[in-house]
């Protein structure tokens, strides 16, 4: 009777398990709009930086976000109409403002025992705005005499592979006398439509071709090894790439750098779901290899790190 | 006298008769040619968001049903055919990315273009219907009109999706 019990149970278990993993469903990229270098240059949102003797520009998006509402708006628009269609923006000023505070949260958080909160020079690095696809914008207002156009670029370029995803522009109507604000809304709701049709194929060929991410091999000097070692008589380098060939989807990879000291794998193709009907991303996909080198015969101690949805960093020799 | 009366009645019917024949032929030879693709659209302006602003030239002997058709044939050209750009706006490319859909869901498609059908819910004359003469011209024995109309194209979407005939951009996610 107690074995009978056990095995309804067992069985329930595992039909739970199948639908869960049936109704699994892919990781969704975050989208954010960021104005682009060359708007925040044209419009003056620019710091300037003294690195070594060579002036170096950065965008201020801060300050672009403080003092100009005509980019509120036009951002505002695009996150209306592409929450529409199921996708809603991170907001960019949003994030700023987030990371702003939690920096400061940070920095007077305590235990009852007096310890702070652990926080690697990495871990500062990271905190930056990011998005998996960024929506990069662009637009300025060109006069012909009295008549006033707007020409309007939208990018829609993958944070990972830095591929132009999807993308939309052109040049509106001009007009003696509607504003600046009007003739940018006209832009958007003109372009916003053949963006997403860009961003639904780039999803059609996720969906067919699995996900595109990068990974990259890198070693700490500590360790005494590096990729040419080899292991059963084959070089380190090889093993690691013969993984990927292996797990990658239909075996869609280019090792396009490769030296002693670190390998890059770019365009892999990965499924969206592990064997298990899980979401994975490239995090997920890379601990598959993570597990494979820290294991017999190789036993390599290794650390691994991930950027978003598509980038996962592995690093040799140590934690 | 009762005779003339009589016969009166009985002319009278079949012209009234033939006359709804005629009609009903001039409305099946308009969807024929919306099935066949024989109208065109032409952007008439950005419209107000998620609706796009057209002209469509439709064929017909009677203007009365080009403009009547117009409506399907906009909704029709959003869905399957999609439309060029003119000087300051982008043309888009139709709602569906497959060719063969209007063959795959045939059924389906044949209660929504049906006359009086749920097209109409997304389509409005832009003009109540008034046609200028240049837009009015008569090739052969037809009339090929020109009509302009808005299309809500966010609410024909969301339709399309919510139906399963399209897929929606954050479908799998």
């Amino acid at each position: 009777m107690k074995r009978q019990i056990m095995k309804i149970a067992l069985v329930s278990l595992m039909v739970l398990g199948a639908i869960t993993a049936g109704f699994s469903q892919a990781k969704k990229p975050t989208l954010m709009v960021v104005p682009s270098d060359v708007w925040c240059n044209t419009n003056g949102y620019m710091q300037v930086y003294d690195d070594q003797g060579t002036k170096v520009k950065i965008p201020d998006y801060k300050r672009a976000f403080q003092e100009n509402s005509d980019l509120l708006a036009v951002i505002s628009k695009i996150n209306g109409m592409m929450a529409e269609r199921g996708f809603p923006l991170k907001n960019m000023e949003s994030v700023i403002k987030t990371l702003e505070s939690e920096r400061a949260e940070n920095a007077i958080l305590t235990s009852k025992s007096g310890a702070g909160v652990s926080e690697s020079p990495m871990d500062k690095l990271k905190k930056t705005a990011k998005a998996d696809i960024i929506i990069q914008l662009t637009w300025d207002v060109l006069k012909t005499g009295p008549k006033k156009s707007v020409r309007f670029t939208m990018q829609g370029i993958d944070a990972y592979s830095d591929k132009e995803v999807a993308t939309a522009g052109g040049t509106g109507n001009p007009s003696f006398s509607a504003e600046t604000a009007v003739l940018l809304e006209e832009a958007v709701a003109d372009k916003v439509d053949n963006f997403n049709v860009g961003l639904q194929r780039h999803f059609d060929d996720l969906f067919a071709n699995g996900r595109e991410i990068i990974i990259r091999i890198k070693k700490f000097d500590s360790w005494k090894n590096d990729l040419e070692t080899e292991y059963g008589g084959k070089e380190l380098n090889v093993v690691i790439e013969d993984w990927v060939r292996a797990n990658s989807l239909k075996g869609r990879f280019s090792n396009s750098d490769a030296t002693e000291n670190m390998m890059l794998f770019e365009q892999v193709r990965i499924p969206l779901y592990d064997a298990n009907g899980n979401a994975i991303d490239a995090r997920g996909f890379a601990r598959g290899l993570q597990k494979f080198l820290a294991a017999a015969p190789y036993s390599i101690v290794n650390k691994l790190t991930a950027k978003g949805l598509g980038q996962a960093v592995i690093v040799l020799g140590e934690k | 006298m009762k005779k003339h009366t009589t016969i009166w009645v009985i002319l009278m019917l079949m012209i009234t008769g033939f006359s709804s024949v005629v009609s009903a032929q001039t409305n099946k030879k308009a969807n024929e040619d919306t099935e066949a693709w024989r109208y065109e659209l032409e952007v008439a302006g950005t419209g107000v968001q998620g609706t796009y602003l057209l002209k469509v030239w439709s064929y017909s002997k009677k203007p009365n049903v080009a403009i009547e058709q117009a409506k399907k044939n906009a909704v029709h050209g959003i869905i399957f055919k999609g439309f060029a750009g003119d000087q300051g706006i982008l043309g888009k490319p139709p709602l569906t990315t497959n060719s063969n859909l209007e063959q795959e869901k045939d059924e389906w498609f044949k209660d929504f273009f049906a006359d009086g059908g749920k097209y109409m819910k997304f389509v409005s004359l832009a003009s109540d219907g008034a046609v200028a003469a240049e837009d009015r011209m008569k090739v052969g024995k037809q009339y090929k009109i020109g009509v302009l109309v808005s299309v809500n194209v966010a609410l024909l979407r969301k339709d399309l999706e919510d139906a399963g005939i399209i897929k929606s951009l954050n479908a799998g996610f």
